[in-house]
C-alpha cells in the first residue's frame, strides 16, 4: 500500500459525489415510474412489461367505438366488446419503461426542436463572441496604445459582475427594443465574452512577437494577423473557451426561462425539462430524466471528441 | 535592391535613450553588419529600419523614397528573424509562400477554399509554387516542403526562414542575429552560405549580430554600435587593424586586444618606465593607453619591453593563445604564440616580450584614437 492511499480515497469520493446525481439520472431514465417511487430495482430497473395508463385511458372505448367494433366480436354484450377492447389497448399500450420513458421524452416534448435551439443558440452565441474577443484580445496584448492597461482592467473587473446583478435591466432594455421571444433576445447578450477577451489576451501573451512582427514583414495587416496567425495557434486555448462557453449556454435554464415567456418554439433543451415537471397528473421523473440524459449527451460525446486536441494543445509546441 | 539610408535616427524609451543619432548610408548592394554588445540598440535599430517600431525622431529612405511612416507590410523588406518565426501551423511550402501570396493575390484568392476558384487565382498559385520550388532548391530544403516547423531541426528552420525572406524580391535583406540558435559547427557553415548568397543575389544585407566573428567574415562594411552609436563604420580589415575607438578596438577580436597605461613624458612616451620607440604631439594628454593585439606581442629575451610568467596557456593546433601575468602591472596579457614556441610557454616559465612600434595602437584617456603618432626609427623589437 502506499501512502497515497488517503489521497486516492479522498478523489474517490470526490468523485462519488459529482457523478450520482448523473448515476441518478440515467438509472431514473431507465425505470419504471413504480421502481423509481419504490427505490428499486438496482441501476436498469427489471425492465418488465409495464402499461401506460394515460394511454389506456386515452383509448378507453366510447358508444360509437363500440357499436364500430361490434361485427368483429359476434355474440358478445357491449360491456364485454369494452373489455375485450381495452384489453386490446392495454396490449398496445405495454412496453419496457426505458422505452416509454425515452418515447415519452421525444413524443411528450418537441425535444428535437428544443435540441436544434439549443444548437442554434450556443452555435451563434460561441461564434460571436470569437469574432469579438479574438481582435479584442490581440490588440490588448500585441498592440501598443493609449489606455491599454485601462481597459484591461475594466476586462478584469467585468469578470467580476454577476449575471444576475444586470438580468433585470438587459430584460428591460431587451424588451423596450421589442427584442424578447426572439433568438436574439437569447443570443445578443452574451455574444461579448470578457472572460472569452481575458482568456485568449493570457494566451496571445505567450505567442511571440517574432511571430507577428514576421507576419507584418510578410505584408499581413492586422486584422489578417488576427484570423491568419493567431487564430490557428490559438486552437488549443479557443477549445478551452469553447467548452467553458458552450457548457454554460447549453445548460443555462436562467436566461432562456426570463425572456422566452411564451413562444415554446424557442424553448432551449433546459427549458424542455420544464414540460414534466409534476403537476396535477402525477409525477413523470422516468420521461424527464431521459430527457435530461438526451440534453447532456451531446456535451459529453463533445468534450470526448475535443479532449485529445484540447490536451495535446496544452503543451504547445512547435511555436520555437 | 536598392539603396537605403538612415538619417539621424534617436529612439527613447521613457527617459531611456536607446538611439542617439545615428545616421549611416548603405549601398545597393552592400552587406553590412550591426555589431555590438546587447543592449546597444542595434535590434531597435534594424526593427525601426523594417518598419516595426517606430524611431522618435529622424528618417529612413529606402531607394530615395522616405519611408519614415510607411508601415512595414508596405516597405518591401525581407527580414529573419533570431527565433526564424515560423507559422507553426502552415507547411514549409505554405509558409515560404506567404509573403508571396499577401503579396500577388487580391484578398478574394486568398480566401481560403473558395480563393481557388477565383478568376486568375490558379495561374498565381503555380507562379508561387514554383517560386518557392526554386527557393527550396537554392536552400537545398525541397525534401522538406510537406513537413510542419515542429517537425524540423533548428539549422532546417533556419533555411525556412531565410527562403521565406528571399522567395520575393525586396529592397534589402535585414538579418537579426540569424546563427544565434545554431550549434557552432552549423553556424560556421550557414554563414559561409548566407555570405555566398549575398554574392549570388547581389542584394542589400543588414546583419545584426553580437558575434564580432560573423561580422568580420561576412561583411563589406561593419558599423560597430556601443551605447547607441555607430563609434566606426567601416571595412572589416580597417576596423581591425585601424579601429577609431578602445571600445571597438576592444570589441572586435579574440582574443581581445591588450590594453596597457602609457604615460608622455615632452614627446616620448614609457610603458612601465621604459621608453617606447614612439613620439607624440606636446599637446597629447598625459596618460594614454595602447592597444596591443595578440599577435603584435612576441616572445623575446634580448631587450624585452615587458616581462611576466605564463599563467594559461590555451593550445588551439594551429596557434597558441598564452597568457602572461606581468611584473610590471597587475593585469594580464595575451599573446599569440605558434606552435614551435610551445616549449616556451610551459606554466610558471618567465618570458620577455616586445612588439613592433608601428603594431602599437595609441588613444587618449577617454578612449580616442590618437593618430599623431610617429614610430621613431629604432625599434626596440627589431632587436629581438
Amino acid at each position: 500500500m502506499t501512502r497515497d492511499w488517503w489521497k486516492h480515497m479522498v478523489l474517490i469520493l470526490g468523485a462519488i459525489i459529482v457523478l450520482a446525481p448523473f448515476y441518478m439520472m440515467v438509472s431514473y431514465s431507465f425505470k419504471s415510474p413504480g421502481e423509481i417511487d419504490r427505490g428499486e430495482g438496482g441501476f436498469f430497473g427489471r425492465q418488465e412489461m409495464m402499461v401506460d395508463e394515460r394511454c389506456v385511458k386515452l383509448r378507453d372505448p366510447n358508444r360509437d367505438e363500440i357499436a364500430a367494433a361490434a361485427p368483429h366480436f359476434p355474440g358478445k354484450t357491449d360491456n364485454e366488446i369494452r373489455l375485450a377492447l381495452l384489453a386490446e389497448a392495454e396490449a398496445d399500450c405495454s412496453m419496457r419503461p426505458i422505452v416509454f420513458n425515452y418515447s415519452k421524452a421525444f413524443t411528450e416534448a418537441p425535444l428535437l426542436r428544443y435540441l436544434l435551439n439549443g444548437i442554434l443558440v450556443t452555435g451563434s452565441i460561441f461564434l460571436i463572441q470569437v469574432v469579438v474577443a479574438l481582435p479584442a484580445a490581440y490588440a490588448l496584448a500585441k498592440l501598443k496604445f493609449w489606455g491599454r492597461d485601462t481597459v484591461f482592467a475594466l476586462v478584469l473587473f467585468c469578470l467580476l459582475i454577476p449575471v444576475h446583478a444586470i438580468a433585470l435591466p438587459l430584460y428591460i432594455m431587451l424588451a423596450k427594443l421589442g427584442l424578447t421571444n426572439t433568438y436574439a433576445a437569447l443570443v445578443v447578450p452574451w455574444t461579448i465574452s470578457v472572460f472569452g477577451i481575458f482568456l485568449m489576451r493570457q494566451f496571445f501573451m505567450s505567442v511571440p512577437d517574432d511571430l507577428i512582427d514576421a507576419a507584418r514583414m510578410d505584408g499581413l495587416g492586422e486584422f489578417a494577423i488576427v484570423w491568419r496567425v493567431m487564430l490557428p495557434t490559438a486552437i488549443p486555448a479557443l477549445l478551452a473557451f469553447a467548452i467553458f462557453s458552450i457548457v454554460a449556454h447549453w445548460n443555462d435554464y436562467f436566461w432562456p426561462r426570463i425572456v422566452v415567456t411564451g413562444n415554446r418554439d424557442l424553448f432551449t433543451p433546459p427549458l424542455g425539462l420544464r414540460e414534466f415537471k409534476g403537476d396535477g397528473d402525477g409525477s413523470f421523473f422516468g420521461p424527464m430524466m431521459a430527457t435530461a440524459t438526451v440534453i447532456v449527451t451531446p456535451l459529453i460525446v463533445a468534450f470526448l471528441i475535443a479532449q485529445r486536441r484540447f490536451i495535446e494543445g496544452i503543451t504547445l509546441s512547435g511555436m520555437k | 535592391m536598392a539603396q537605403l539610408a538612415i538619417n539621424n535616427i534617436t529612439k527613447t524609451f521613457g527617459d531611456t535613450s536607446v538611439l542617439k543619432g545615428i545616421s549611416l548610408d548603405i549601398q545597393d548592394g552592400e552587406f553590412v553588419s550591426l555589431v555590438g554588445p546587447s543592449g546597444c540598440g542595434k535590434s531597435t535599430l534594424l526593427r525601426i529600419i523594417a518598419g516595426l517600431e517606430e524611431p522618435s525622431g529622424g528618417h529612413i529612405m529606402i531607394a530615395g523614397t522616405d519611408v519614415t511612416s510607411t508601415r512595414a507590410s508596405d516597405r518591401n523588406l525581407s527580414m529573419v528573424f533570431q527565433s526564424y518565426a515560423l507559422y507553426p501551423h502552415l507547411t514549409v511550402a505554405e509558409n515560404i509562400a506567404v509573403p508571396l501570396r499577401m503579396r500577388t493575390m487580391n484578398a478574394t484568392q486568398r480566401l481560403p477554399l473558395i480563393g481557388r476558384v477565383m478568376p486568375g487565382a490558379s495561374d498565381k498559385a503555380k507562379e508561387i509554387a514554383q517560386a518557392v520550388q526554386h527557393a527550396a532548391n537554392v536552400l537545398e530544403i525541397d525534401l522538406l516542403l510537406d513537413r510542419k516547423p515542429g517537425q524540423l531541426s533548428g539549422g532546417q528552420r533556419q533555411r525556412v526562414a531565410l527562403g521565406r525572406a528571399l522567395v520575393r524580391e525586396p529592397a534589402a535583406f535585414l538579418l537579426d542575429e540569424p546563427l544565434s540558435n545554431l550549434d557552432a559547427k552549423l553556424r560556421v557553415q550557414t554563414r559561409s552560405e548566407i555570405a555566398e548568397l549575398h554574392r549570388r543575389l547581389n542584394a542589400t544585407f543588414i546583419y545584426v549580430t553580437h558575434d564580432q566573428v560573423e561580422a568580420m567574415t561576412m561583411s563589406d562594411r561593419i558599423a560597430v554600435m556601443m551605447g547607441g552609436e555607430i563609434l566606426q563604420c567601416a571595412p572589416p580589415e580597417v576596423v581591425y587593424d585601424d579601429p577609431d575607438d578602445i571600445r571597438v578596438a576592444e570589441f572586435i577580436g579574440s582574443p581581445k586586444i591588450n590594453i596597457l597605461p602609457v604615460e608622455r613624458t615632452e614627446r616620448d612616451l614609457f610603458l612601465f618606465g621604459q621608453r617606447l620607440p614612439l613620439t607624440a604631439k606636446l599637446d597629447a594628454p598625459a596618460l594614454l593607453q595602447i592597444g596591443l593585439r595578440p599577435e603584435a606581442l612576441r616572445l623575446t629575451k634580448t631587450a624585452p619591453l615587458m616581462t611576466g610568467q605564463v599563467a594559461h596557456c590555451e593550445n588551439l593546433g594551429s596557434e597558441i593563445f598564452a597568457q602572461i601575468a606581468l611584473d610590471e602591472h597587475t593585469g594580464r596579457v595575451v599573446i599569440k604564440a605558434t606552435p614551435e614556441e610551445r616549449h616556451k610557454l610551459s606554466l610558471g616559465a618567465k618570458v620577455g616580450l616586445g612588439f613592433a612600434a608601428t603594431d602599437a595602437l595609441v588613444f587618449g584617456p577617454k578612449g580616442k584614437r590618437l593618430r599623431d603618432i610617429e614610430a621613431t626609427a629604432c625599434s626596440v623589437s627589431e632587436v629581438a
